[in-house]
């Protein structure tokens, strides 16, 4: 069902013949005082010309660091052996200035983040007519340059010409992406390494980013590696698809072949751990543990701590990628004995879960009515929350879905008394708390232990100067000043979010992002509240991780009837965590209802618009267009181009990046 | 899971190395600190000779087995003079030092996290402190109102709390937009003991820093004042006075004139050295980021 979708794409890995790069044995050592580390060994890469390849891996598999080093920019601490072959030569070998003629002009870079990576001092159009100028030629005169700039700018969906006058702080992410893309294809090289560039946009203007870098390419037979952690990207951008674990490769495959078959375990777990968007599953299968350092796994097989099937044979040295099928390779040494159970448990998580109708008490325990929230930054007032309603239930699991600055996080935060609301009212179970000053202080008591938070970034969210049991304890005598051992409890709340009690003697520095946020969950639950309020709990962590956490607020839900309210942009986890849909946008509900009704059949332009950014496989998502009439209304427009936008564009982009 | 717990064991085994392993420059720095401390407790005790009395006879003697480091004009022994002239030299900067960073750390802490007219007030009051000239205010109101050591310590006192308060309420700015001081707020815990146990101790490091700056920065200062006159009285042993009068015979008895002086600026660079050490680490004591 996929191929008819892709058959435009130049079949460039079956004539080997043409190769633009080639990666041989490609390894990063860290050198320090102590010796050497490695942090990447054995990276192998082909690249024909017009082809896409994609390099999928978690945080700390070491997959920025091997665009770094074909790129030649290692940090100093760092170096790199092996073979990068380009032209005929080892890019390795090179001197620094070799290196400047084969960056941005051979070798284009994408970098993730957009808010940095533009000079702040300088006007888009310096930036990119910096990377114009030819050395050895004399520079062609102002309005020639300038037509080039504009032309450019074009090229990446910048049609308005004032964006070449703006510095980067005026322009929202996705447009600073696009002067970051323009930037380096300035010189027309022949190969644009991308390093997560649209981890840190929305999802519509993620869609956009891909659209576009996918008619670049496409126009100038450009070859693209696209460095991603989201498969779900990976599948409908690449033709091929390299899975990094551990600082090696563990897989080699074309898109299709390893989204209907992976023949890796940890590629599969990846796989499975991404739920679908069309089904819910009783509980989403995931990975235990963590991913560890490269240099823990040295001479065993990188996921060997994690894999359901290890035996003693992928603990003896590192598994070499042997070639499995046509044009795939694995790292699996027990590959031949297990296929068969992989294909089974894929079998079995492919069954559909009918949708649950949990009973439920029907009593509103929080009640919110025309909320209004504005915010003065110097002479302008923000409006962050424009009449917002809403009601949550007993034990009810609501998900309020928007992008940055659609006033999704103003809203936690007022519902929790972090924020003080402009107008409106807020009743959480029975209490008017609109104003959580005005409150006496047992009514306050009773509402931190009715309604709790966690938080996004659970690197930030725990003291670092404090151990678990303490911040734990501490907790819980908030809650209940008479406990005078808290020992117990510190020791039943670890466990209830699967943690070991010994943990309780740790600082957060000695945890994984997983179990930081079982942590900050534990806390949260400390004071026995009815509702948790989830500030995005998932996206800052792996995504091999992630599902535990979503298991971890199913099993709460049951065992404990705790209710929720996720705060998220990710409308693909809705289906397994929530019963009922916001979709906000702008301060404001524009649509809610059951979720599969949201998801199947959505009727407000912006909801529709949302859907169909998420990543499909296939070229058939990139190249579809978004809703026109998503595009005219007010609602959903305005998110490309025009001067008049800019300035909503600008206040957007703070509110939620902060901490991506 | 259980694969993990060995591996971060070795971690903070490897880590708590690291901090063990002093640097000998530190070392050294220490060696000197305690040494001015002891001179500071046991005073004219240690002397090997009474610090006041006279040898009319001896006056101007170079260093020698009788004198180690010889005589000033009135024929006392420098080195009993330098080991009894500590207390005025070290107590004064520690008592400038643990008031103000006292003082400092409470108004920066209250600054930063209450914000709006409470930072307001504080910060103007500290932009207007900032504007003084701290010298001639010292002169003027030592001048005024009669010197006098304890003056001139609580007058340089006053004037370093400002500099405390500025940096600690930067860094509370910085701490208290994170989600663990919002995560305590949800807890409901009080604000204060938000501040003090949540906030605070991520700035241990800096405040405690500051405190070792302030220190070296308030032994100059009054030995400076005491070379100017406006510390201890006349006649009694400390390293500002003794450097003060020295200055006439620095040709005739260098070693004497000098030593003060060695001493005042050994125990300054020491007291940076080991704010900067500590700073490092107790900076890493929550980990890397």
């Amino acid at each position: 069902m996929i191929a008819p979708g892709k058959s435009h794409r130049p079949a460039a890995h079956e004539t080997t013949t043409s190769t633009v790069l080639k990666v041989r044995d490609l390894g990063v050592d860290a050198v320090g005082p102590d010796g050497t580390d490695p942090i990447v060994s054995s990276f192998d890469l082909d690249l024909a010309p017009g082809e896409t390849v994609g390099i999928v891996g978690e945080s700390g598999s070491g997959k920025s660091l091997t665009a770094r080093a074909i790129m030649g920019l290692l940090p100093g601490s760092l170096v790199a052996r092996g073979q990068v072959e380009y032209g005929g030569r080892n890019l390795l070998e090179l001197s620094e200035r070799e290196w400047s003629h084969v960056r941005g002009r051979e070798i284009g870079f994408v970098l993730q983040d957009p808010f940095t990576m533009l000079n702040p001092v300088f006007r888009c159009g310096r930036i990119i007519e910096e990377s114009l100028i030819r050395d050895g030629r004399r520079r062609p005169p102002r309005s020639e340059r300038r037509a080039e700039v504009l032309r450019r700018l074009a090229e990446v969906g910048l049609t308005d010409p004032s964006v070449a006058d703006r510095y980067s702080f005026q322009l929202s992410g996705g447009m600073r992406q696009r002067v970051a893309v323009a930037a380096a294809l300035a010189r027309d090289p022949k190969i644009l390494i991308a390093d997560e560039p649209t981890t840190a946009l929305d999802v519509t203007t993620q869609k956009e980013m891909l659209t576009l870098l996918r008619g670049v390419q496409k126009a100038r037979g450009m070859s693209l590696v696209l460095i991603t952690h989201d498969l779900r990207v990976a599948f409908a951008m690449c033709d091929r698809i390299h899975v990094m674990y551990g600082g090696s490769l563990i897989e080699v495959a074309p898109a299709a072949d390893l989204e209907s078959r992976p023949l890796h375990p940890y590629a599969q777990g990846l796989l499975l751990s991404e739920p679908s968007l069309d089904r819910r599953v009783v509980e989403l299968p995931s990975i235990p543990g963590s991913v560890p350092k490269a240099r823990e796994v040295v001479d065993c097989c990188a996921f060997a701590t994690r894999c359901e099937w290890v035996a003693d044979t992928c603990r003896q040295g590192r598994p070499p990628l042997l070639e499995v099928g046509r044009l795939r390779r694995s790292a699996c040494v027990r590959l031949p004995e297990i296929g068969a159970a992989m294909d089974a448990k894929r079998a079995r998580i492919d069954v559909a879960e009918p949708p649950t109708s949990e009973a439920r008490s029907e009593r509103p325990l929080i009640e919110i009515r025309d909320l209004r929230k504005e915010f003065r930054i110097g002479k302008r007032t923000v409006t962050a929350l424009d009449g917002v309603s809403l009601s949550v239930n007993q034990g009810e699991s609501v998900a309020i879905v928007g992008e940055s600055g659609s006033g999704k996080t103003t809203l936690a935060r007022t519902l929790l008394g972090l924020e003080r609301c402009t107008s409106g009212d807020i009743c959480i179970d029975g209490v008017p708390a609109h104003d959580w000053s005005k409150l006496s202080a047992a009514d306050r008591r009773r509402l931190r232990g009715t309604v709790q938070m966690v938080f996004q970034d659970p690197y930030a969210s725990l003291n670092p100067m404090r151990s678990i049991g303490s911040t734990l304890s501490e907790a819980i005598r908030s809650h209940d000043r008479g406990v005078k051992d808290t020992a117990g409890g510190v020791a039943d709340l670890l466990k209830t979010v699967g943690l070991p009690p010994a943990y309780a003697q740790r600082k957060p520095a000695a945890l994984s992002g997983g179990e930081r946020q079982r942590v900050a969950i534990a806390r949260a639950l400390a004071v026995d509240p009815r509702l948790l309020v989830c500030d995005e709990p998932v996206s800052a962590l792996d995504v091999s991780v992630r599902a535990q956490i979503v298991n971890l607020f199913a099993t709460l839900r049951r065992e404990r009837g705790v209710g929720f309210i996720f705060i998220t942009h990710d409308l693909s986890m809705l289906r397994q965590i929530t019963e009922r849909v916001c979709i906000m946008h702008r301060g404001r509900l524009v649509e809610s209802g059951p979720v599969d009704r949201i998801l199947d059949h959505p009727t407000d332009p912006y909801t529709v618009k949302l859907l169909q950014s998420i990543p499909r496989s296939g070229a058939a998502w990139i190249d579809a267009p978004v809703t026109t009439e998503a595009r005219r209304t007010p609602a959903g427009g305005g998110r490309r181009t025009g001067g008049r936008d800019l300035m909503g564009e600008v206040c957007d982009g703070g509110d939620t990046h902060g901490a991506a | 899971m259980s694969a993990i717990v060995p591996q971060l064991g070795d971690l903070g085994k490897s880590t708590r190395r690291r901090s063990k392993r002093l640097p000998w420059t530190v070392l050294v720095c220490l060696v000197i600190v305690a040494g001015v401390v002891l001179m500071t407790v046991f005073g004219a005790a240690l002397a090997p000779q009474d610090p006041a009395a006279q040898h009319l006879t001896e006056v101007l003697a170079p260093p020698g087995s009788g004198h180690w480091l010889g005589t000033d004009e009135l024929g006392r022994d420098v080195f009993s003079r330098l080991i009894a002239g500590a207390r005025t030299a070290f107590v004064g900067p520690l008592v400038v030092t643990i008031g103000s960073m006292l003082i400092g750390n409470l108004l920066g802490l209250w600054s930063g996290y209450k914000g709006g007219a409470v930072d307001a007030i504080v910060m103007r009051w500290v932009d207007f402190m900032w504007a003084l000239p701290g010298l001639l205010i010292i002169v003027v109101v030592a001048g005024a109102f009669g010197g006098g050591y304890w003056m001139a310590v609580a007058l340089l006192l006053v004037l370093t709390i400002p500099f405390d308060t500025r940096i600690i309420r930067g860094a509370t700015l910085e701490q208290a937009t994170l989600p663990y001081v919002e995560a305590a707020r949800a807890l409901g815990l009080s604000n204060r003991r938000i501040m003090l146990l949540h906030i605070w101790p991520n700035l241990s490091a800096t405040a405690v820093a500051n405190a070792f700056l302030t220190f070296a920065g308030a032994i100059v200062a009054l030995s400076g004042l005491s070379f100017l006159g406006f510390g201890v009285d006349p006649g009694s042993p400390d390293w500002g006075r003794m450097l003060s009068d020295g200055t006439n015979l620095l040709f005739e008895n260098p070693a004497a004139a000098l030593a003060s002086g060695a001493m005042i600026v050994a125990t300054a660079v020491s007291m940076n050295i080991i704010g900067d050490w500590l700073y490092e680490s107790l900076s890493s004591r929550g980990g890397s980021k």
